[in-house]
Parts: C-alpha cells; sequence; structure tokens
C-alpha cells in the first residue's frame, strides 16, 4: 500500500487496529456496521469472535484486557447494538478497565431524524465511558482512533467508544499511522512518572515509628503492571508489615503468604478488618476506599495516618481524608521507595512489629473462615476450597460472576499471581463472568479458565455458552446451585424479617442437558461423594463444560460487616446478631 | 497521629457550603458543555451559574465559568473530576488565587408608570452608573456590570420602588486571576 493510497473508513478501522497489535475483537454485525464487517471478510490478522448479545461482547472485551493487560476492543452496531454495552462500558469504568467499543451509527444525514436503529450514543454513553467520540470527518478517524486507545490504557484505564456514521465508514482519506501521530498530553492524562521524594521519606519515617502499621493495596496496583506486585512483595518482605488487599487487588500479593491477612471489606477476614481499625498506620496502594471496604466511615480506622498511592487524583480525600498522598504511577513509587530503603541502609527490626504480629494472629486463631462440611450437602466454601485444591496446580484464570458465589471464590481460592482473578467489583454486574472467561480464554488459549457462577447470575447472559461452543474455548463455568438469587436472600435474611421476597429462582433448568442442548458438557454433584469427580471430570474435558453443583440452599457469607456497620462490628456466623441501631441506619444503604 | 484522620459521616455533618467560581479551560468540541453539566448532575454537584465562550479562535479553547456551591472538600473534589475530562487542559478555584477578578453583566428592562417612579429608577441608576441601553415612554433598559453582588444589590435596591416591572438577564460571573 502507496503511503497517500486512499482507504475507506471501514478500511481505516482495520489498518488502524492492525497498526494498535490488536489481535482479537468481540462484536454482532447489524445494518451500521456492515461496511467494517465487510472490510474484516477475507482479512486474517484479526480474530473476530461473534457473541449472541452484545452485552457478551463487552463482557468478554473486559476479560481479554484484564487477562492479558492489553485493550480490549469490540464492535457493534448502532442503536440496540450499542444500548446492549452500556452496561458493560459502565462496569469498565468503575474497574478501570481499558476496552475501545467501536459502534456503528446511521449516515450522517440521517442523525437527529429518529431513523432506524438510531439513537444518541454519544450522549447515552457519555457518563459511562472515560471518553467517547462521534466521527464526523473522514479525515480525522485515524487519529480518533489511535488517541482512543491510547486514553484507554493510560493513567487510569477506562472504556472508549468510537461511534462511525456509516456514510464515514464508506468515505475515503489517507490513512495515518500511530508512529505519525502526536498526542495532546492534556488529552491523555498518563500518570506521572516523577517520584515524591517528600511523600517517599515520611512514609519511611512514619513506617518506622509505627506500631500497627499494615498495606491496604487495591486494583491500582493491578492495573500499573506486573513490576508493581513485584516491588510490592519486595517492600512488604523488607518492611515485615502485614498486608490487606481490596476484591480487585486479589493476587498483587500471594494470598498464601503469612503477611498476607487476605481480604478486607464486607466480607473480608476478621484479622484483615481489625487490622484496618486498630492500626497507627495505613498505607494505601491503589485502592479507593470504597464504601464495601471502609464500612461505616466514622468509624473507618480512627487512629491512624494514612498515605494514598492513586494515579486519579479524585481519588484523593474523595471518601476518606487521608495526611499524605502521591499520583505517581504506583510502580515508580514503589521500586524508589526500595531503591531508598537499599540506598540508605535502612533496616527494619524484627522485633518492632511484634506485638501487632502477635495480635494479628489472635485474630486470625478466630479462623474466621471455618465452615462445618456434613457427609452429605455440599457447602459453598467446600466447593470452592476444592475447586482451588485440584485446580491451582494449573495456569488458572478464574472470573466470576456477583453475589455469594463472589464473595466466597474471593475468600476460599488463593490466588498467588496478578491478572488471574477477573471480577465485577463496582458495578456489581451478573451475567459478567462467562463472557468474560471467554475473552480471558481467547487471550489465553492454553490456560484453564473458570467461571465461578451462581445459578441466578449465569441465566443472565446464558446464550455465550454458543459462543464458548462455537470457538471451541474450553471455559469452565462452575455454578454454585441454591436456587436462590442468595446475597439477596441473605440480605432479606439479616435486614428485611427473612420475607424472601422473589429471590427463590424457580423453574430453574436442568443445566446439565442446557450444555448438552449447546453441545458443551454437562457435569453434576448432588452431594460432597460426587464434588471431587465432578471437579476432576470438569478440568479434564477439552471442551466448555457446565458443572451444576448442588449446594446447601441457606448457607450465609460471612465475615459480615453489614451496611452502616464499622470493621469492629463484624458478624462472624449466624450466631452473631446485628446492632439494631445500626441496623436501622444500615438498611436504607445497599 | 494526625487529627485530620477523624471524618464524621456525611448524614451528621453540618455542612459549610461556600460559593465559588470555577474556571475551566477545554478544548471547543461537540459536546464539552455535556461532558460538564452532565458530571454536575451526575454527581449530585450544583451548578449556580454558568458561561461559557470561545476564547481562542486560533487554539480552539473556550473557557467555562461556573459558580458553585458546596464545602471545600466537595469543590476541590469537582475540580479533580474536571480535570480528568478529556478536553478539559485545566481547571481552577479562582478563591485559591493570590488576586482574582470577578465581574458579572446584566441587563435591566423596567416598566414604570409615572414621574416619581421614574426619578427613583434614575437615582438608582446614578448612584450604581447603570449604563443607559434604550429608553422610551415608561420603558427603559439599563446594562449593568460588576460583582455579581454589586448587581444583587442594585436589583435589590430597585424591588423597594412599589409598582414597576422588572425583567432581567445575567451572564453570571466570570473571572481572571492573577
Amino acid at each position: 500500500m502507496s503511503i497517500d493510497q486512499e482507504l475507506t473508513g471501514a478500511e481505516i478501522v482495520l489498518e488502524a487496529l492492525k497498526d494498535q497489535e490488536v489481535d482479537t475483537i468481540f462484536g454482532y454485525p447489524g445494518g451500521a456496521v456492515l461496511p467494517i464487517y465487510d472490510a474484516l471478510f477475507g482479512q486474517n490478522f484479526l480474530k473476530h469472535v461473534l457473541v449472541r448479545q452484545e452485552a457478551g461482547a463487552v463482557h468478554a472485551a473486559e476479560g481479554y484486557a484484564r487477562s492479558s493487560g492489553k485493550v480490549g476492543v469490540l464492535l457493534v452496531t448502532s442503536g440496540p447494538g450499542v444500548t446492549n454495552v452500556v452496561t458493560g462500558l459502565t462496569d469498565a469504568l468503575m474497574d478501570s478497565i481499558p476496552i475501545v467499543c467501536f459502534s456503528g451509527q446511521v449516515p450522517s444525514h440521517l442523525i437527529g431524524t429518529d431513523a432506524f436503529q438510531e439513537c444518541d450514543t454519544t450522549g447515552i454513553t457519555r457518563p459511562c465511558t472515560k471518553h467517547n467520540y462521534l466521527v464526523k470527518d473522514i479525515n480525522k478517524l485515524p487519529e480518533i482512533i489511535h488517541e482512543a486507545f491510547e486514553i484507554a490504557r493510560s493513567g487510569r484505564p477506562g472504556p472508549v467508544l468510537i461511534d462511525i456514521p456509516k456514510d464515514i465508514q464508506f468515505a475515503k482519506s489517507v490513512y495515518k499511522k500511530k508512529s505519525d501521530v502526536t498526542f495532546k498530553s492534556h488529552r491523555i492524562k498518563s500518570g506521572s512518572k516523577d517520584i515524591d521524594r517528600v511523600f517517599i521519606e515520611q512514609l519511611i519515617n512514619h513506617i518506622k515509628k509505627s506500631q500497627k502499621p499494615v498495606f491496604y493495596v487495591g486494583g491500582g496496583c493491578l492495573n500499573s503492571g506486573p513490576q508493581a506486585s513485584q516491588e510490592l512483595m519486595k517492600l512488604v518482605q523488607l518492611t515485615n508489615i502485614p498486608i490487606t488487599t481490596t476484591l480487585h487487588g486479589l493476587g498483587c500479593y500471594p494470598a498464601e503468604d503469612e503477611k498476607s491477612l487476605g481480604m478486607l471489606g464486607m466480607h473480608g477476614t476478621y484479622e484483615a478488618n481489625l487490622s484496618m481499625n486498630q492500626c497507627d498506620l495505613m498505607i494505601n496502594v491503589g485502592a479507593r476506599f470504597d464504601d464495601r471496604v471502609t464500612g461505616r466511615l466514622d468509624a473507618f480506622s480512627p487512629n491512624s495516618v494514612k498515605f494514598h498511592f492513586d494515579i486519579d487524583k479524585s481519588s484523593i480525600n474523595k471518601n476518606v481524608k487521608v495526611d499524605y498522598h502521591t499520583n505517581t504511577d504506583i510502580t515508580f513509587s514503589l521500586k524508589a521507595i526500595n531503591e531508598y530503603i537499599e540506598s540508605t541502609g535502612i533496616t527494619f527490626d524484627e522485633s518492632q512489629y511484634k506485638n501487632w504480629w502477635s495480635q494479628i494472629n489472635e485474630w486470625r486463631d478466630k479462623n474466621c473462615l471455618h465452615y462445618e462440611q456434613s457427609d452429605e450437602t455440599i457447602k459453598p466454601q467446600h466447593a470452592i476450597s476444592r475447586l482451588y485444591q485440584l485446580t491451582n496446580q494449573k495456569d488458572t484464570f478464574v472470573t466470576t460472576e456477583v453475589g455469594q458465589h463472589q464473595m466466597w471464590a474471593a475468600q476460599y481460592y488463593k490466588f498467588a499471581k496478578p491478572n488471574r482473578w477477573i471480577t465485577s467489583g463496582g458495578l456489581g454486574t451478573m451475567g459478567f463472568g462467562m463472557p468474560a472467561a471467554i475473552g480471558a480464554q481467547m487471550a489465553n488459549p492454553n490456560s484453564l479458565v473458570i467461571d465461578i457462577a451462581g445459578e441466578a447470575s449465569f441465566l443472565m447472559n446464558v446464550q455465550e455458552i454458543a459462543t464458548a461452543v462455537q470457538y471451541k474455548l474450553p471455559i469452565k463455568i462452575f455454578i454454585l446451585n441454591n436456587e436462590y438469587m442468595g446475597m439477596v436472600r441473605q440480605w432479606q435474611e439479616l435486614m428485611h424479617g427473612s420475607r424472601y421476597s422473589e429471590s427463590y429462582v424457580d423453574a430453574l433448568p436442568d443445566f446439565k442437558k442446557l450444555a448438552e442442548s449447546f453441545n458443551a458438557v454437562g457435569v453434576r454433584a448432588k452431594n460432597l461423594s460426587e464434588l471431587d469427580d465432578a471437579i476432576n471430570e470438569m478440568v479434564s474435558v477439552d471442551r466448555p463444560v457446565i458443572a451444576d453443583i448442588w449446594i446447601d440452599k441457606k448457607e450465609n457469607c460471612f465475615p459480615m460487616i453489614p451496611s452502616g456497620a464499622s470493621h469492629s462490628e463484624m458478624l462472624l456466623s449466624k450466631y452473631d446478631k446485628e446492632n439494631p441501631e445500626n441496623q436501622k441506619k444500615g438498611k436504607v444503604l445497599v | 497521629m494526625s487529627n485530620s484522620s477523624v471524618y464524621p459521616t456525611p448524614l451528621n455533618t453540618f455542612k459549610q457550603s461556600k460559593r465559588s467560581v470555577l474556571s475551566v479551560i477545554v478544548d471547543n468540541e461537540p459536546g464539552i458543555l455535556a461532558r460538564i453539566t452532565g458530571l454536575f448532575s451526575g454527581r449530585g454537584y450544583n451548578i449556580e451559574a454558568l458561561n461559557v465562550t470561545v476564547v481562542d479562535i486560533k487554539d480552539n479553547l473556550s473557557r467555562i465559568t461556573i459558580e458553585t456551591l458546596g464545602e471545600e472538600r466537595v469543590v476541590n473534589q469537582i475540580l479533580a473530576q474536571l480535570e480528568k475530562l478529556v478536553p478539559v487542559h485545566s481547571a481552577i478555584n479562582l478563591a485559591n488565587l493570590k488576586e482574582s477578578y470577578e465581574a458579572e453583566i446584566c441587563l435591566v428592562k423596567i416598566q414604570f408608570e409615572n414621574e416619581q417612579q421614574n426619578n427613583e429608577i434614575l437615582s438608582f441608576a446614578d448612584i450604581y452608573r447603570a449604563r443607559t441601553v434604550q429608553k422610551r415612554q415608561l420603558l427603559v433598559i439599563y446594562e449593568i456590570s460588576g460583582t455579581s453582588e454589586r448587581i444583587n444589590k442594585f436589583l435589590d435596591d430597585l424591588h423597594t420602588i412599589s409598582g414597576i416591572k422588572v425583567e432581567k438577564v445575567r451572564s453570571g460571573p466570570i473571572g481572571l486571576g492573577i
């Protein structure tokens, strides 16, 4: 292709994707994107994954991005095509996942006429994207696409949408290569790499002074790249400070290491939450003081000096006022801290936190994740524990849906590496897990990808099992089937007098037959004696599998900090009762 | 140990709302105003006044001035959220500058019925140095500029005259810092 040869808008899209080293795109065709689908036909650098509904495409792109560290890409048509991805875009925005969504639009001259399959795409998606574009000039298309990718992946990552009217897809212009585009720095807002010396020196001083420090690590550490986790591990080992992670931070630090306190927050461990409550120094690395983590704000870690690493300035002092903060990219900050410690020869006395560790070990002795497994009925906690024990030697990725099963997965599946855990945290999108598993499997064809699911969530995007079958993606859907929307039922039990309004899911399909009807494999475990066999069969079959695991229908997820309660007011089991005053206040919260 | 680490819940706090004037430089591109107003409505912030105009044709920049009410922490959060928007170059709170100057423009149409009212109107216009834009029998249009507070006072004074009809339009404050 000569340099100034003109291409159509559709061809420019493909050329730009090639230039951006995109190898996989998720999508669903329709009238307003036919020119791009025509350009896809007969090329072979790009694998297109045809989903069964656009929601599947956007969650698959999220799963692809989370598991690979690359930008996830999807292509949908105008009108319903793009309104179907609104949930996923919002999900990606909340969880800082880099994706680029291309959507078709009615031809320019029809915009505003209520044309067939027209909608105000940029208007609808403005609050749920990091940025969006309506392409009005074919000559700007190449630059827009390259800028979109840059915005999606830089700073705090997020979703970007490009809406392309059909006439622009046919119009011709000269392609501009990524390397020929100069980005304006105010538009990209990439994270600073400049080290804040004062912040680092203050942090070291406080670590030296502190009696009861704790690391509180979130998804920002993961988004900073794999090196951030390595630097974090080094820093934790150097300082001997306990570490707890948020739901998205799982895997940033090996869960089975003795310094790890596990997850904190609403369903976090007793030791993690009490450490947060009683610490005198809190080192927040890439977490955003989410309400699932803090509990009641006025009782949140009342006596600590707080340090906050966050690339996003708007995260600083948003929910919780901190004493020191830095907006420098976490990898650079952590690296600088480790270098500072090594170059100045500072040592940390093993005995400095001796009392703190013995206090933590006392809390650990509560064994808050303990459960009683009978001989018959499978406890959900046991199902996840066995799944972990039978798969942790493999190269495994875990996605989840949203609800009790998600929390049990977070508690009992112990992640050792970053980017292995893909879940919908901020938005809490049921139906996320299976398409996300499809995306993760596309990015990691030789790995084991398991979607830990509940039967209610699974049914929200059940159609995507056909996608997995079509592309021979051997994803494993591990359903903890209790016939309830479990988390809804749990809240109704705790806060609404056990009135289980509409949370029982009657008329469930036979999941084994369902799998078979899609040409996938179905396995089932009705009781404890069948559990291991079901898991082993699920893992060994090289095809998509739905495992229907019948669990205890009434089991609830503990520990739990009810809404409106503080970290020191955890319920550890169904025998713990909530403070009635909190209950009144908490009932109006989410 | 810092005292600043203890903070009350939003529910029980007496909020110290303050008027702030924010000045935002943006790329003049489609949808930018919607991004900004959407940010305010979506996150529950207040817009008391809003002014948008292109200020640099060569670089295609607009300056948006927003008057908002909120406690300091909320205003700082608004600025941080504004700065995250892709087309935003900068967002500042004029109150945080060492020196800043504000002005607003207001057009006032007054319909009156008699000479006595006219004299009262004239005397206020004189005190506030309002400029006559148009004068007809029993009708006058003034232009007054200055700080919003000054304009408020002028309008309050006019309202002390009984029996006249006042219609007004205000630009909202604009400001510059040094």
